[in-house]
């Protein structure tokens, strides 16, 4: 055994790879990424039926449809991310594994970048599932092309988002039931806006209340680009918001994680 | 021989409550030491400070020759296996050890090699391939000890490693502790509250107390130290026992002889200091009785066990 080890000298490369690749394999074999696609797959099927139905009855238009649906994929696609992301964490912890990769040489910074990167695996695979249902309820108006672009870039800047942010909490939880409990309650509130009336965006308090928040911005471009036709540089702006929540926040997590991440939640006293 | 592990003054303290209390202890390559106290004593407190995952409040101290300020390099040159230590059930044990080789920065092909060569070592080779969630709780302890071997550390931290084991466990971890001692060289820090593991299987013992230090030494020395026989409850013939009774109050040692009740030629012996002496010796005793031709059937000491020296030392503090 030793001579086995002697030759393989330790090497001083990143280890995130090394962290992602252990979590795909652990989210994808394991089947909980598998039974979360399933889930996903079913309520886009219900959804793209009954837009596709109400398209045939000329309740709704056919880029209606088609933004609908990307809108709920791009929603709880970037939710699966969260969820996963709200485990990474805290889930270790109440599953006892946080201490033995705490002892390893792995920077805390560099097992929340693997943990990251493999929650948004989640998202890609939402995105992949959700492709076949847009070509089949755009075709023929032309939009199949830029609703993929638009649901892909608007879907991963809210994944990378609201994944960080899960795992932000996660650093500090405890509980894998408090992350989840708490990353909901902000998701649930980040969407609250989209609920809203039309009449009440319409004010510069309503439309800045849409805009910073990056949830409901990037809905909205969605919106914009799928429903109305409009061009890309026309409404970039409202891609400010989220571009911004997803840089800051994915920055922030491994940043944090090299300050805070310690083996019990909340802050060493 | 060389100090892997040098703690001086090591205090550790969670808000109001002191749990470790100005530790200190040297360790030496190929010593097994064991540390020992009563639920809640600071023993995985002391653990989790020299294994850098929790900062001292004061004090300092080194592991194989790299000081407490450099944690990276120490987490390097350690094993730990954690109280409690939980592992990802679907992965198998190979997967599991080779992800750990390769975070230590071996590449695939040697953590693989490593991975198998250790599993073979700790008795997991047949189950390589399964995965840990089907494997028994000693034989998880069993590959934690595999895993905190991956790379070849200095020292190794185990605490509590036969928590919840059968006996069959038990005696396979602990055998698994003193090979660690033996073949590799390495340091052995066994944090543990059972007696018996620290007489058949460490070289030194540390008693912590309420976070202190009550003891710390070789096992023979800290028994001595702390306990030293009192009492000894030894057989004759039934006939010889008047004979014997005699004998043994002649000797210095022997504050008081008695025949036990209802046990013909069963005695019971109390040793006591006499003239400021650390009088407490039995030898003396038992060669008046040899002397004097009578056969001695048995002979038990009481208070000659580290458990003894466990009870006075956790008790009186």
């Amino acid at each position: 055994m030793s001579a086995a080890q002697a030759d393989g000298k330790p090497r001083r490369a990143p280890s995130w790879p090394i962290v992602l690749e252990r979590e795909l394999r652990d989210l994808w074999t394991g089947g909980r990424a598998l039974v979360l696609c399933l889930a996903f797959s079913l309520l886009l099927s219900a959804i793209a039926y009954l837009v596709a139905t109400n398209t045939d009855l000329n309740f709704l238009e056919q880029r209606e449809s088609v933004g609908l649906t990307l809108q709920v994929s791009v929603a709880v696609g970037s939710l699966l991310a969260l969820l996963v992301a709200g485990d990474a964490i805290s889930g270790e912890r109440e599953r006892g594994t946080l201490e033995t990769l705490l002892l390893t040489p792995l920077s805390r910074r560099q097992l929340v970048v693997g943990k990251l990167l493999a929650a948004l695996s989640l998202w890609l695979a939402a995105f992949a599932v959700t492709a076949p249902y847009v070509w089949k309820l755009g075709r023929g108006v032309g939009i199949v092309v830029d609703a993929l672009a638009v649901g892909f870039v608007v879907g991963t800047l809210l994944a990378v988002f609201l994944a960080s942010l899960g795992m932000l909490i996660s650093l500090f939880s405890g509980s894998n039931r408090f992350t989840l409990s708490l990353s909901l309650f902000v998701l649930l509130a980040l969407f609250a806006p989209s609920q809203l009336p039309s009449s009440a965006e319409k004010g510069w308090a309503g439309e800045l209340l849409v805009r910073i928040n990056p949830v409901t911005a990037g809905e909205h471009f969605i919106g914009r680009i799928v429903v109305n036709g409009h061009s890309w540089s026309e409404d970039i702006s409202w891609l400010v918001a989220p571009v911004v929540a997803a840089v800051l926040f994915a920055v922030l997590a491994p940043l944090v994680a090299g300050r805070f991440l310690q083996l019990r939640g909340g802050v060493e006293g | 021989m060389t100090l892997v592990v040098e703690a001086h003054g090591i205090a550790k303290r969670f808000g109001q409550l002191l749990a470790v209390e100005d530790l200190t202890v040297e360790v030496q390559a190929g010593d097994v030491l064991g540390i020992l106290g009563p639920n809640g004593a600071g023993k995985t407190t002391a653990v989790r400070v020299l294994t850098t995952i929790l900062k001292p409040s004061r004090g300092t101290f080194s592991v194989a020759g790299i000081p407490h300020s450099r944690p990276d390099e120490i987490r390097r040159r350690i094993g730990v296996l954690p109280e409690s230590a939980g592992y990802p059930g679907v992965q198998t044990g190979e997967q599991y050890l080779q992800y750990h080789a390769r975070l230590y920065g071996r590449s695939r092909a040697h953590a693989r090699a490593s991975a198998r060569s250790l599993l073979d070592e700790v008795g997991l080779l047949d189950r390589s391939r399964s995965p840990i969630a089907t494997y028994s709780r000693g034989m998880r302890q069993r590959l934690g000890i595999a895993r905190a071997l991956v790379n070849e550390p200095a020292v190794v931290f185990l605490d509590e490693p036969t928590l919840g084991l059968d006996p069959a466990g038990q005696k396979q971890v602990l055998g698994n502790v003193r090979a660690i001692a033996r073949e590799r060289g390495a340091a052995v820090l066994l944090s543990t509250h059972l007696l018996h593991e620290v007489e058949q299987s460490c070289s030194h013992v540390l008693i912590l107390n309420r976070g202190r230090n009550v003891a710390v030494g070789t096992v023979s020395d800290v028994i001595s130290r702390a306990a030293a026989p009192r009492r000894a409850r030894l057989q004759v013939g039934p006939e010889d026992a008047d004979r014997a009774v005699s004998t043994l109050a002649s000797v210095r040692e022997v504050e008081l002889v008695e025949h036990a009740e209802g046990q013909p030629g069963s005695l019971t012996v109390r040793f006591g200091a006499r003239n400021g002496e650390q009088g407490s010796s039995p030898n003396d005793a038992v060669r008046a009785l040899v002397d004097a031709g009578i056969a001695l059937l048995s002979f038990e000491l009481d208070g000659a066990r580290l458990g003894d020296a466990f009870l006075e030392m956790t008790e009186a503090t």
